[in-house]
């Protein structure tokens, strides 16, 4: 569909085959039995991943942890409606991204940089790399929260989210890297379980989607809510992960349904999980709960085990553990499509690290300096897990201009750009993101340096 | 992963290890690359796509967007770092 520079082969002479496309044919393989022998679950299990990987990896430490800062704060009116609201708005952008990676079979990174030049495509580049260096310290720091309730320290959180990084690399394949990290990802159902462990009162929950009013407090405590709720929603590094890895697993316009079904389940497990973390939160709005504002959830789960028993406490302090490390592996992966994008060289899991060196070292390398930040002595980590979301709301705009931009492109979509009702409600979230991203800022901004008080 | 059976897919035993069916076997060469379509082979991938032609308007909303997104950032940072202090 993508229009290129060069002109094309004739149409019957067959490309060169690598070792990538072999492996990628072998997935298509099964994908054309299931769709031929009329085989709608198999077919529907084959396509899932990258939707769920990216709405699940979103729900990562931070994001739970300010979920549940939310409830603690504040209840569960606003916030049980809101974080619906949002999935809904990041339903609407990873739409975008796995229709473009499914048309045109390139991730976001290469497209920006070859359609609009290098200037921007390495500004996107660099916005992602700043904005998850940051996010993986963070998920590191919620590893570390979690594991600390078991009494392990922060050598084992940096261990265990490195091996499991390396531990994704072996087998040289898509379809493995993404079913171990899937796998993974589902067990974002313990912030669910936590839920169900504080026995929410149903009605106090049901009865909190009626979009009451923001609880209170100050114009600039309202802007970090939002802003930070957003951060914990829609992040840059989705756009590129989920665009990447739908064109590493191969799908094409004709898995465009799937692809939906796929971002969608993954948007309303999100959705779910992440107001699991907030009724669990909750719990604590009776006992205290304004003291958990200061240490960005570090006591979350001994907080919990006081007021509804070790086995939420236990529970949580699971769910921060897997929401730092699926975060890990969705984050890395990003940062290297984007790196080896980019760059122009392989992009692919469907290769080994000999095959495509940069793609891995970068995947690699980018979690390996975040796992050594953690470990500096006095690394102010709570405030940096506290920023990340922001950080990443404030920058996100650029990057959906140009997503709705490509997926606008009838050059390289076809009939599959956007429609103008997708157009409209796009605008929107950018929006909105945008004014949000932008108020905090430039109110915080203010505050800090005493020009308003 | 578990080897595939001699009769299998071309695509299957390549993904399990074993080596691509050598040229002169047009069949199982054919086979191998079906299931992809043809834009989606790393020969094809590897050719960037052309330049989009952006108006004057568009490039100069994009970078007033750009330079906002990055005096906010840096708002943002300093206001992290005055915490901090």
């Amino acid at each position: 569909m993508a229009s290129t520079a060069a002109p094309t082969a004739p149409i019957l002479t067959p490309p060169p085959l690598t070792d990538e496309d072999a492996a990628r044919s072998f997935d298509r393989s099964r994908v054309h039995h299931a769709r031929l022998g009329g085989r709608r679950w198999s077919l529907l299990w084959l396509l899932v991943g990258p939707g769920i990987l990216a709405m699940l990896g979103e729900n990562d430490g931070p994001s739970m942890i300010a979920y549940a800062s939310d409830g603690a704060q504040y209840g569960l009116g606003f916030f049980v409606p809101f974080i619906p609201v949002l999935f809904a708005m990041a339903y609407v952008c990873q739409e975008m991204c796995m229709r473009v990676g499914a048309v045109t079979h390139r991730g976001y990174g290469e497209l920006v940089l070859q359609r609009y030049g290098a200037v921007w495509g390495w500004f996107a580049a660099g916005d992602l790399t700043l904005t998850n260096l940051i996010t993986l310290v963070a998920e590191f720091v919620s590893i570390r929260v979690g594991l600390a309730y078991f009494g392990l320290g922060s050598g084992v959180a940096v261990a265990l989210g490195l091996v499991l990084v390396v531990f994704t690399f072996s087998g040289g394949r898509y379809w493995r890297w993404e079913r171990i990290v899937l796998g993974m990802a589902l067990f974002n159902g313990l912030f669910l379980v936590a839920a169900i462990l504080v026995k929410p009162h149903a009605g106090a929950v049901f009865g909190a989607l009626d979009f009451a009013p923001f609880p209170g407090g100050s114009f600039n405590t309202l802007l970090l809510l939002l802003a930070s709720t957003i951060g914990a929603t829609v992040t840059p590094w989705m756009i590129f992960f989920q665009q990447g890895a739908s064109a590493d697993k191969g799908m094409t316009p004709r898995d465009i349904t799937h692809g939906r079904y796929d971002t969608a389940v993954g948007a309303v497990l999100a959705a779910i999980f992440g107001v699991g973390a907030l009724v669990a939160g909750a719990a604590l709005l009776t006992h205290g709960g304004g003291g958990i504002q200061g240490f960005a959830g570090a006591g979350f789960p001994e907080a919990l085990q006081h007021v509804a028993g070790g086995a939420a406490g236990t529970v949580f302090a699971l769910g921060l553990v897997e929401a730092g490390a699926v975060a890990i592996l969705t984050i890395s992966a990003s940062t290297a499509y984007a790196a080896a994008e980019c760059v122009g060289v392989t992009h692919s899991f469907n290769t080994f690290p000999r095959q495509a060196a940069l793609f891995y070292a970068a995947n690699f390398g980018i979690a390996l300096v975040a796992a050594l930040v953690i470990l500096i002595p006095g690394a102010p980590l709570l405030s940096i897990a506290l920023n990340a979301n922001v950080l990443a709301t404030v920058l996100l705009p650029v990057s959906l201009v140009f997503m709705v931009m490509l997926a606008n492109d009838r050059g390289l979509m076809g009939r599959f750009a956007n429609r103008r009702s997708t157009n409209v409600i796009g605008v929107s979230v950018i929006a909105f993101v945008g004014i949000c991203g932008a108020a905090y800022g430039i109110d915080s901004f203010l505050l800090a340096t005493h020009v308003i008080g | 992963m578990r080897a595939p059976a001699p009769d299998a897919d071309p695509a299957a035993r390549v993904a399990a290890g074993e080596p691509r069916p050598h040229p002169e076997e047009p069949a199982a060469e054919d086979e191998l690359i079906m299931h992809l379509e043809r834009d989606q082979f790393v020969a094809e991938t590897s050719r960037p796509v052309s330049r989009a032609a952006l108006t004057q308007r568009a490039v100069i909303a994009l970078w007033a967007l750009r330079v906002f997104a990055i005096v906010v950032s840096l708002m943002v940072i300093y206001t992290f770092i005055e915490q901090l202090n």
